[in-house]
């Protein structure tokens, strides 16, 4: 089942920046990266979602149900976890979540309790004395604590320190055993690659690709470095080479055609050395977002 | 009610020094009021050798100072339809706006609450707070009049409490619906407080010149003159009907502009 649906979703937002057309779904217990650059409307998409902007055009549901007709119960069973966090300067973080709680009708102090301690927060803090990265884990706490079946995280590990977002993926991972659904967006694509399942592309408010992780990287792109013998200046002109790089002796290349090919126009040239490595996301989507 | 609780709280301690201030300044003014009968003579000759135009703009032409009444909506009423109309516009302009301002719109709408639950429950405490506010500077009132042995007229004191309380409740009506409507919404207070100063200065100027008498009808202050409730015994009934309905359109028209509002961060 889909938990997320998008069908030509479209917000226009004056001259703003807004999204055109965008579809794609999340199934049910997936994790699901939307990476873009800066700008490229991953927030419009996720501020549609939850009904803090109208759709301009199309329509998304989330459980089946209408973004903007029901987004009521939408969000009795989602958990946001913003991007930057803003909160009442005068409560405490305990209190700040108790707040929150309350609206859900639900007592989760245990759990709250057991987040803020894996997280290392203390919650008898004032908001206002908090660090970007302990308000984030506030942030975190009020968007978990309530066993919501989705998440929806707006550049989740932004102001968290390398030890912090192991913690925090380890519990997304344990959401996602639970049949959590998690939707997050992010423009740090290591972060994606280490957890989502499956990407979608957003550039510039349109949607360029929806792909399993392991088949954007590993089906399509190789990364090529060759070192020449000498530093002879041909030109490599061969079929399927996305990105060509030469750094004196050196040639790196982002090779998207058969690799057959690419030895058969290699084996002239006086090669010293060859790798043929699996490219990282950020080298596959630098080409994406330079285009 | 979590957030009518959580605005409450918040804005007891505002509450308290406003009502604090104000009703200390009514007793001690009407603490005064036996001096002034005393003095009767002298003070009617000061008043006899000040500008007509000043006299008719604090409507001492038709207001007898020698009676509490008289004494009370010539020196202390003003303040209160003033102070409390400041006060209103503070708290209607800035409960809604408040969240916009500092971003905490966005924690407060992630939650499963509607936004008409959100208006509802503001507006509550805006109202609440405003009827407190009327309700405690009454009763200071009426212990200042108590204290002083003055035999006042209970409908005509009841009428000069009722008309600055709704005053106060058209303000923050306004104000709070300006707040969910601009696009900067932290804009709403300063434009409403304004607003209150305008129609005051407008009150004035129509009260000095008579060719400027007809501006009078815009400003709700004239609505809710003390002289005039004094002279007729109670409130008008047209001029509450006028306010009653322009705070129900300000309301009404809150929820209908925040319900489909794009709340951008």
């Amino acid at each position: 089942m889909a938990v997320i649906e998008l069908n030509d979703l479209t917000k226009n937002y004056g001259k703003n920046r807004g999204i055109k057309n965008v579809s794609f779904s999340v199934e049910e217990g997936e994790i699901f990266g939307f990476i873009g650059p800066n700008g490229s409307g991953k927030s419009t998409t996720i501020r549609t979602l939850l009904n803090y902007i109208y759709p301009s055009s199309g329509m998304a549901a989330i459980f089946g149900k209408d973004i903007v007709r029901d987004s009521l119960t939408i969000r009795r069973h989602t958990g946001y976890l913003p991007a930057e966090v803003y909160y009442y300067d005068d409560m405490r973080a305990g209190e700040l979540l108790r707040y929150s709680q309350s609206f859900y009708g639900k007592n989760n102090n245990k759990r709250i309790a057991e987040l803020a301690e894996r997280l290392d927060l203390e919650l008898n803090k004032k908001i206002e004395d908090l660090s970007s990265g302990n308000k984030k884990k506030v942030a975190i706490i009020q968007a978990l604590a309530h066993e919501p079946k989705l998440l929806i995280l707006d550049e989740p590990t932004g102001g968290l320190d390398p030890l912090m977002q192991n913690t925090f993926f380890r519990i997304l991972r344990e959401e996602k055993q639970k049949n959590t659904t998690i939707f997050l967006s992010s423009h740090i694509l290591s972060e994606v690659q280490r957890i989502c399942d499956r990407v979608a592309i957003i550039k510039e408010g349109e949607i360029i690709k929806v792909e399993v992780i392991e088949a954007l990287i590993r089906n399509q792109f190789k990364k090529i470095t060759i070192i020449l013998a000498n530093d002879q200046h041909q030109d490599l002109a061969i079929e399927g080479v996305i990105k060509q790089e030469r750094l004196g002796n050196r040639v790196h290349l982002l090779y998207g055609g058969k690799i057959k090919a690419l030895i058969n126009n290699l084996k002239d040239l006086d090669i010293k050395d060859l790798f043929i490595e699996e490219p990282t996301l950020d080298e596959i989507f630098m080409h994406y977002y330079e285009k | 009610m979590l957030i009518f609780n959580r605005e409450f709280r918040r804005n007891l301690k505002m509450l308290i020094i406003w009502s604090v201030i104000i009703s200390g300044l009514m007793i001690l003014t009407l603490s005064a009021f036996p001096e002034v009968v005393k003095q009767q003579k002298a003070i009617d000759q000061i008043i006899k050798g000040m500008p007509t135009a000043l006299i008719k703009a604090f409507d001492m032409d038709v207001l007898n100072i020698s009676d509490a009444l008289g004494y009370y909506a010539t020196k202390g009423y003003i303040m209160i339809t003033l102070f409390g109309a400041i006060y209103a516009v503070m708290l209607g302009g800035n409960i809604l706006s408040k969240e916009h301002s500092e971003k905490t719109i966005e924690f407060l709408l992630s939650k499963p609450v509607l936004r008409s639950n959100v208006i509802t429950q503001k507006l509550l405490a805006v109202f609440v707070n405003v009827m407190l506010f009327n309700l405690i500077v009454a009763a200071a009132n009426y212990i200042g009049f108590k204290s002083v042995d003055a035999t006042i007229d209970f409908k005509v004191f009841a009428s000069l409490t009722a008309a600055p309380l709704m005053l106060h409740l058209l303000f923050a009506a306004i104000s709070f619906f300006l707040s969910s409507s601009l696009k900067k919404s932290r804009n709403a207070m300063p434009i409403s407080l304004g607003l209150v100063f305008v129609m005051y200065f407008l009150y004035i100027v129509a009260g000095i010149a008579d060719k400027y008498a007809k501006i009078k009808y815009v400003s709700p202050f004239e609505y809710v003159n003390a002289a005039d409730i004094i002279i007729n015994k109670g409130l008008d009934t047209i001029y509450m009907s006028i306010m009653v309905g322009v705070i129900i359109i300000s309301i009404f028209a809150t929820y209908i502009v925040y319900r489909k509002k794009d709340i951008t961060i």
